[in-house]
């Protein structure tokens, strides 16, 4: 498949802050391609030069052939844009939202109100399309926030952590609905700290920290990073400087992250340091209430790669 | 349908279902005219009592004191009005100026003479522009007086010296009152006057011009409030993710504020004209071009307020400091006539002072070339403000 969203070089500087520093990724047609960090990484400010709402630094998009840099109102109908906040009126319906946001695409007549339609099917809210959306509980709202971004059949979906501060069963029917339109040939560019969203999702990921891509590639490819190391989680107290470079120090251990009463350790070979890791606690005078071995996935390949938890 | 129309329609409607919004916006100030007018002058004022009127005679004669005194010494009259006799026409009219007498009845020179040589005698009125409906009253009581000079206790005095009551009492029929301001009943004119003639407009009719001339611009505080809701919201920037353009999006909101004036000022036009009587004059198109114009300078100030005001907070208190401040200059509370005259430059750069100014022209009847001019500021300031607002708007 050709490549329909390309990003090259890309920087964004605010006065002194570098919020997106020379990244640059491609996403081929059909796609859906994660961009994973914690908060602050940069992910939400490289959305923003793709759709067109920050003006680069420096570095280029281009968008289905079109520059974003000269070729805006190509670049926005191609897209479809999900923002991170709840983006909607409150004081108007969910039908009145989706219609006001479909004619901001130039839809009219009966094909706003068929697209209207299926957008209201797709988030499961057209038995209540003419509540007030200020009447919505908040997985509602973001599935309405969601079909406001697909109205217009774009080509490339842009989702800036759609899942946030959502309950499970409306973070499923989110998850489900990404997968359909990406099914039905929406490219997709999803951004989350949620690593369990884009493993699921995604066909390639690229992690982004401090501004910079720090890996890319498939859940596969980057799993590799890792060699195949295991993340032990021990919840613990009274973890202290000590503790942790005693740990350090056990042969087999690749790295430790320690967090509000837990402790993660990267290692090789779990099954080898279970031991001596408890034991090293307690001698140290830490109290393990319980440990927890995890295989490789993205959370290990962020850990190994700069020493810290994604949701640190 | 362009895209600007569907935003203009869109902020309308969200607009409309603010009750905040629109409480301050048709409420308060239907609230406000009622009170203010009613309690200044328009409304039930003649339930009031000790009102201070006056009598002055400057007859020579006997007649003209007598007959003061006659109207003086009414017990009604005297539990309503609080009447101040003199014989010093200067004196009284000075007071009546300053609004210490509401209006004063004036027995010219030669009432004596006049009624016993059986000749046409005029009385006169004085009368407070700010106090309309009491010098009505008190014109009221002359009138009577009058009609009682032709018929009654006054007759009687004077028949003793000078004349048969036959003589005088000889109102001819079908010479009926003609007017409010002119009546005549036989010998006797009562014509009332006012102290700055052709400029009286009631306290109910002034305070509906103010009230409406300063709640318009609470419309634009609330576009303002719109604007930067859009951007907290990020309503704003998914605007700007489709091809809608930034033109789209300035056009379209400030076509919804506008909009928002437009039917404010109607309905405050018809709530004041229908509920309270108010009297906007003879010229309904030249009020309704002020009340667009004064929102087409909501408008921009909207603009000037979104620019300015990076949250609802900040517009919050910028907002009402800057409006009342105009509807302070502009006579929205206390008619300009009344400020000292170095306010003067400083109401010129209030649309209320212009808006105001020129509903109450129109109220007095005024032609309609004399609003030309407020209308013209109106657009400029509006213009003026919508410029620095779409200099200085910030869309992230």
């Amino acid at each position: 498949m050709a490549d329909i969203v390309t990003v090259t070089g890309l920087v964004k500087s605010f006065g002194d802050l570098t919020a997106v520093d020379h990244v640059s990724f491609s996403i081929a047609e059909g796609e859906t391609f994660g961009l994973l960090g914690p908060n602050g990484a940069g992910k939400t400010t490289t959305i923003s030069m793709i759709s067109c709402l920050l003006e680069p630094t420096e570095g280029t998009i281009v968008v289905d052939g079109h520059s974003s840099h000269k070729e805006q109102t190509a670049v926005k109908r191609t897209l479809g844009v999900v923002p991170q906040e709840i983006a909607l009126y409150p004081s108007l319906s969910a039908a009145e939202n989706l219609a006001f946001w479909g004619r901001m695409y130039g839809l009219s007549g009966a094909d706003l109100k068929k697209a209207v339609d299926e957008a209201l099917d797709l988030a499961g809210l057209a038995e209540r399309s003419k509540e007030r959306v200020e009447k919505y509980s908040g997985g509602m709202k973001r599935r309405i926030n969601i079909a406001a971004g697909i109205l217009h059949r774009p080509k490339v979906l842009l989702m800036d952590e759609p899942t946030v501060g959502i309950d499970p069963q409306s973070r499923n029917h989110i998850l489900e609905t990404v997968k359909e339109l990406n099914a039905s040939g929406m490219t997709v560019l999803y951004t989350s700290h949620y690593m369990e969203e884009v493993e699921y999702l995604c066909d390639r990921i690229a992690i982004m920290d401090h501004g910079k891509i720090i890996a890319m590639g498939t859940l596969n490819e980057l799993r590799d990073v890792v060699g195949g190391m295991d993340i032990v989680a021990v919840t613990v107290a009274g973890v202290s400087d000590a503790v942790v470079s005693a740990v350090e120090a056990i042969p087999g251990v690749d790295s430790v992250n320690r967090t509000e009463g837990t402790m993660e350790v990267l290692t090789p070979s779990s099954g080898s340091i279970l031991g001596q890791l408890v034991a090293t606690l307690e001698s140290e005078g830490s109290h393990v209430t319980s440990v927890t071995v995890t295989e490789p996935n993205l959370e290990s390949v962020f850990l190994h790669l700069t020493g810290k938890s994604l949701r640190d | 349908m362009p895209r600007f129309i569907h935003i203009a329609s869109k902020d309308f409607r969200t607009l409309v279902r603010d009750k905040a919004a629109f409480l301050i916006m048709l409420g308060m100030p239907l609230v406000l005219i009622f009170i203010l007018g009613s309690a200044l002058g328009g409304v039930g004022e003649s339930d009031t009592v000790d009102i201070p009127v006056g009598i002055v005679s400057v007859d020579t004669g006997d007649q003209g004191e007598q007959f003061a005194e006659a109207i003086a010494d009414v017990e009604e009259l005297q539990s309503v009005f609080n009447i101040e006799l003199s014989d010093d026409v200067d004196d009284v009219r000075a007071k009546v100026e300053r609004g210490d007498l509401t209006a004063a009845l004036v027995i010219p020179a030669g009432f004596s003479d006049a009624l016993a040589a059986g000749d046409p005698v005029e009385l006169e009125v004085l009368q407070d522009p700010g106090a309309p409906l009491t010098a009505g009253i008190w014109a009221g009581v002359a009138r009577a007086a009058a009609a009682n000079l032709s018929g009654g206790q006054i007759v009687r005095m004077t028949v003793e010296g000078m004349r048969t009551e036959a003589d005088i009492i000889e109102v001819p029929t079908g010479n009926q009152p003609t007017g409010p301001a002119d009546m005549a009943f036989g010998a006797v004119k009562v014509t009332q006057l006012d102290v700055e003639p052709d400029k009286q407009v009631a306290m109910i009719d002034y305070y509906a011009a103010g009230q409406t001339g300063m709640f318009l611009l609470f419309g634009a505080m609330f576009g303002a409030f719109g604007f930067v809701k859009e951007r907290r919201e990020q309503t704003l920037a998914r605007m700007l993710a489709t091809p809608a353009t930034k033109f789209d999006i300035v056009a379209g909101k400030s076509l919804g504020i506008f909009a928002v004036a437009a039917c404010q000022f109607i309905v405050l036009y018809l709530g004041t004209r229908y509920l309270f009587g108010v009297d906007w004059g003879p010229t309904p198109g030249g009020i309704m071009l002020v009340g667009l114009a004064e929102g087409f300078a909501a408008t921009g100030l909207a603009m000037t307020l979104s620019a300015l005001g990076r949250t609802e907070r900040a517009i919050g208190g910028i907002g009402p400091t800057v409006i009342m401040l105009f509807a302070a200059l502009g006579g929205s509370m206390i008619p300009v006539e009344t400020m000292p005259s170095w306010m003067a430059p400083l109401q010129s750069i209030s649309p209320v002072y212009w808006a105001v100014g020129a509903f109450l022209d129109l109220m007095r009847g005024e032609a309609f070339s004399i609003i030309l001019q407020p209308v013209a500021v109106l657009f400029g300031i509006g213009a003026v403000l919508f410029g620095f607002g779409l200099w200085r708007l910030r869309y992230e």
